[in-house]
């Protein structure tokens, strides 16, 4: 479970996230939503320790991760998928997933066989360079570099970006079921509104750095107005 | 076959082989440090020139060579780790022109500290491998024990680098530390222990090279000896292209032999403007060294 | 235009003029300098008023340079006739030293390119006038000068040709190879080139009849000589800093600027980024052969083995320390040059150290080196770019 208490952001005098509260439950899926520039990146780049907060906290586990750098804060069990995915190109697939075991006290060899068990393609193309995989291969990719690490925090940036509607929908389909399968706290930001929502249990609306909804999937679905002028969601 | 063996074009190639694989090593520790860092260290070869005089001439009289050449090594580690660490630290992410004029100024001082406190009176302990070239049937031939210990020191060394990046998880984090470090990050790798770690890395190298220069019989160690081999090793590197070890080293054994012809046919003037001609050859063909993957600049 | 402004700047200009030429006619002896300084004033008066005239620098910036040009060098030609021969000397190779750094200033902060070679720039200048004074000695100095500057806007283009794609350390790289051929080229053509002897001039360079004659007796033949030299190099440095400051701020300069802070946008305006690189590269090395030139001119000799790798980092420091990119920048480092076995001595004596031996002889190499390292890590803009950051935060304190 994780806490975020009155989180202020800035770069320099752009403010981009101003006192944000939020509680992502574990075992559960929390969509963060809202359109270009809402922060919802920058949101999981403070989570992760790229970007030092003004002001606020983060409770992780009982620590404390506004102070921690980012490599340390990985080692507690948070693993971030970036905007992009930050797959490798000139590694190897196999080399990306090592290099996500390192850290974490895991057998490599069984650690491997799970991910290509849980992700065949991967364990078709293990020995080729990444940057030869297609966009879902390495959506897919880095989402087995997260989990080899056994994480309990998984922050997933747009996974479903550039993907085609298919893919998206067996991607979002295979995080449903690891978050339950491996009881993960799971922070899902998506432009794609409705995707997201489909999967989430609980969903928090940014818009231009504030939050402006902080409920449970059914009551924001629910609400007209929400949904039309956050989320673009016609229907 | 001996008067092949002796013959001047196969003496010139074993001779230039013996230079080539010395630039190949301080080309090899040169592409180390710029892939770690992004840094082109001009102070690569007055660096482990500085922990060779502590090593080889502090303790000269105390100890055995072989000794003498660790402690060399290890005080290559040490200036290597705390000049990343003091130094380098400040200048990432500047512009390009800052670590070269830093770099050039350290250059400056170690030299004129070393000439300082041990003159520029040739030093260093001679190696126990003869320096004198080996005979056969009565002429010698341009290979002496000494001669096959540099060669193969610095195979050694190549193949021990190369597997250290290949095969260890040492050289998986340096490497993804050098392509990626944020993501790096993101997965718990601690980039600037790996950052550190490659200056160690590259002046232990650059460190071995100039303990075979040290121990050269015939050359000997002063406070300006690696002035020229670093700028033959960086003729080689550039050459080869900065991010390629592979690169560095083929270039450097390929630029010791092609000088040594060309020192021997024609004259010792020409060698360094064939060095120019190379290199401004080369850089035409292949902007970014013949031996790198050339990748389109992302606009 | 503000009359009551101009006036009062007017005014004290002339009052200030007019302090200084009763100081000086107070202790010179003859009519004939009289008449020197009066026509030196009334220059300083003249070009003083132009600058000051409101608005100029806006409405017509060439004139207002050309008139700061004249100022200082009418104030600078004024004061060789006080200094001793010495100081003369120190003054001419500062003054070229100077010229060569604001080639390098420029190339680096203009055009964001990096060249360890400028020394050995210098020595092709240096050679092209000593080999053709050599050869033809009725060439008017002036015209041999610039022979030697086309000689090294040539040699420029052809270095520079190849270095349009390199990016940093090969270019550094690339320049740092010429610098160390240079002398083993100079040595392939040592029937030409006096190899490491070098070469002397044929004349030792004299003022004309009517300039000499002007002069009491009482000044020797050492000073006047030192003295026309150092007026030489004066007046060729300010024609060399007027040229560039033109062209700073001129469209060129603009281009280079531009490519130097994002070159992706400058190929997409439709600039020829390597046309633009190589023109740089030909301007420094042009203005690094005038140096040279002089230098041999003021030495009355050249000698390769002076225009080493060491001349070449020494220039490159000596712009990073006075101010990248700046034309006072190269000023002050043409200074430090003139006089850095000066200050090294001060240095030595004040702070008490008392080097022997090998110290003694390393010690003004170290403190260089120091100094490039400080410099480079807490002031990369140099002097000057630290003086404007002192003056910028004055400004905005009183302001606030």
């Amino acid at each position: 479970m994780i806490a975020i208490e009155r989180l202020s952001v800035s770069f320099g005098a752009v403010q981009a996230l101003r006192d944000v509260s939020f509680r992502a439950e574990t075992g559960k899926i929390t969509a963060v939503l809202g359109s270009n520039g809402a922060g919802k990146t920058t949101l999981l780049r403070t989570i992760s320790g790229l970007k030092e907060p003004t002001s606020g906290t983060i409770t992780f586990d009982e620590h404390s991760l506004v102070a921690m750098k980012p490599e340390n804060i990985a080692r507690l069990g948070v693993g971030h998928v970036p905007e992009g995915r930050g797959v490798i190109s000139e590694f190897t697939v196999e080399e990306n997933l090592r290099l996500g075991a390192m850290m974490a006290k895991v057998d490599l060899a069984t650690g491997l066989d799970e991910q290509y068990e849980q992700f065949p393609v991967l364990g078709e193309r293990r020995k080729q360079h990444a940057a030869k995989l297609s966009g879902g291969e390495r959506q897919m990719l880095a989402m087995a570099r997260a989990l080899i690490a056994k994480p309990s925090l998984l922050l997933l940036d747009e996974p479903s970006l550039g993907l085609a509607p298919l893919v998206t929908a067996q991607l979002m389909h295979t995080i449903h079921d690891l978050c339950a399968s491996k009881n993960l706290t799971v922070i899902l930001v998506e432009q794609n509104a409705s995707t997201a929502l489909r999967i989430s249990d609980h969903a928090v609306i940014l818009h231009l750095g504030r939050v402006v909804a902080n409920d449970v999937k059914s009551n924001i679905v629910a609400d007209e107005n929400l949904r039309q002028y956050y989320l673009g969601m016609v229907n | 076959m001996d008067p092949f063996l002796t013959s001047r074009i196969v003496s010139d190639i074993l001779t230039g082989l013996t230079n080539g694989v010395i630039y190949g090593l301080l080309a090899l520790s040169l592409v180390l440090v710029w892939r770690s860092t992004r840094i082109l260290n001009f102070a690569q070869g007055a660096m482990p020139m500085l922990a060779t005089y502590v090593g080889m001439v502090v303790f000269a009289h105390q100890l055995s060579y072989w000794t003498l050449v660790i402690v060399s090594i290890v005080a290559g580690f040490a200036i290597g780790g705390v000049t990343e660490r003091v130094l380098v630290r400040h200048l990432y992410g500047k512009p390009e022109i800052n670590p070269i004029v830093v770099m050039v100024g350290f250059l400056i001082v170690l030299e004129g500290v070393a000439a300082a406190i041990w003159s520029t009176t040739p030093r260093g302990t001679p190696s126990p491998f003869s320096p004198i070239d080996w005979q056969l049937n009565g002429r010698p031939i341009a290979l002496s024990a000494f001669s096959v210990y540099e060669i193969v020191t610095a195979l050694v060394v190549m193949i021990g680098v190369a597997a250290l990046f290949r095969f260890t998880k040492l050289g998986l984090q340096l490497r993804a530390s050098a392509l990626a470090p944020e993501v790096s990050r993101l997965l718990g790798v601690r980039v600037s222990r790996m950052l550190t770690f490659g200056w160690i890395l590259s002046t232990g190298v650059g460190t071995i090279c100039t303990v075979l220069v040290a121990s050269n019989f015939f050359t000997g160690l002063t406070p300006q000896v690696m002035d020229g081999i670093f700028a033959f090793g960086f003729i080689a590197a550039a050459v080869g292209g900065l991010d390629s070890p592979v690169g560095a080293i083929v270039s450097g054994v390929a630029i010791g032999i092609i000088l040594q012809f060309v020192g021997d046919y024609v004259n010792s003037n020409a060698i360094m403007i064939t060095a120019l001609i190379i290199l401004i050859i080369s850089l035409m063909v292949r902007p970014n060294g013949l031996f790198t993957k050339s990748t389109a600049r992302r606009v | 235009m503000n009359w009551t402004r101009l006036k009062r700047r007017e005014v004290l200009s002339t009052i200030l003029i007019a302090v200084a030429v009763a100081i000086t006619s107070l202790t010179t002896s003859s009519v004939r300098d009289g008449v020197a300084i009066g026509v030196m004033v009334a220059v300083a008066i003249i070009g003083i008023a132009t600058l000051t005239a409101n608005g100029l620098r806006a409405t017509h910036p060439v004139l207002a340079r050309a008139a700061l040009t004249v100022v200082v060098l009418d104030v600078s030609l004024f004061a060789t006739y006080f200094f001793s021969a010495i100081t003369n000397f120190n003054l001419a190779i500062g003054a070229a030293m100077s010229i060569v750094l604001l080639g390098l200033s420029f190339l680096t902060g203009a055009s964001g390119q990096i060249s360890l070679g400028n020394g050995a720039f210098m020595g092709v200048g240096a050679l092209i006038m000593g080999m053709w004074a050599n050869h033809h000695t009725s060439t008017p100095i002036f015209i041999t000068l610039l022979i030697a500057v086309a000689g090294g806007a040539f040699v420029g283009l052809l270095l520079g040709l190849p270095a349009t794609r390199l990016r940093g350390p090969y270019l550094a790289g690339m320049t740092l190879a010429f610098a160390v051929a240079f002398t083993a080229i100079v040595n392939s053509f040592s029937s030409w080139t006096g190899a490491d002897a070098g070469l002397q001039l044929p004349t030792a360079v004299t003022p004309p009849h009517w300039l000499s004659d002007f002069f009491s007796s009482q000044t020797t033949l050492l000073t006047v000589n030192s003295m026309w030299l150092a007026d030489i190099t004066i007046l060729v440095t300010g024609v060399a800093f007027f040229f560039m400051a033109n062209l700073f701020a001129s469209r060129t300069g603009r281009t280079m600027r531009l490519i130097r802070d994002n070159d992706v946008a400058a190929e997409l305006v439709g600039i020829s980024l390597p046309r633009a690189r190589v023109i740089a590269f030909m301007v420094s090395s042009a203005y690094a052969a005038l140096g040279g030139a002089l230098w041999t001119l003021i030495n009355n000799s050249v000698s390769p083995s002076t225009y080493s790798l060491a001349l070449s980092i020494t220039i490159l420091s000596l712009v990073v320390i006075g101010g990248i990119g700046t034309i006072s920048g190269a000023l002050i480092g043409g200074v430090i040059y003139a006089y850095s076995t000066n200050v090294i001595s001060w240095f030595t004596a004040h702070t008490g150290i008392n080097p022997q031996g090998n110290l003694a002889n390393q010690l003004p190499g170290i403190i260089f080196g120091g100094l490039l390292i400080v410099t480079m890590l807490f002031a990369p803009m140099g002097i000057v770019g630290a003086l404007r950051r002192l003056w910028s935060k004055r400004r905005a304190r009183t302001a606030g």
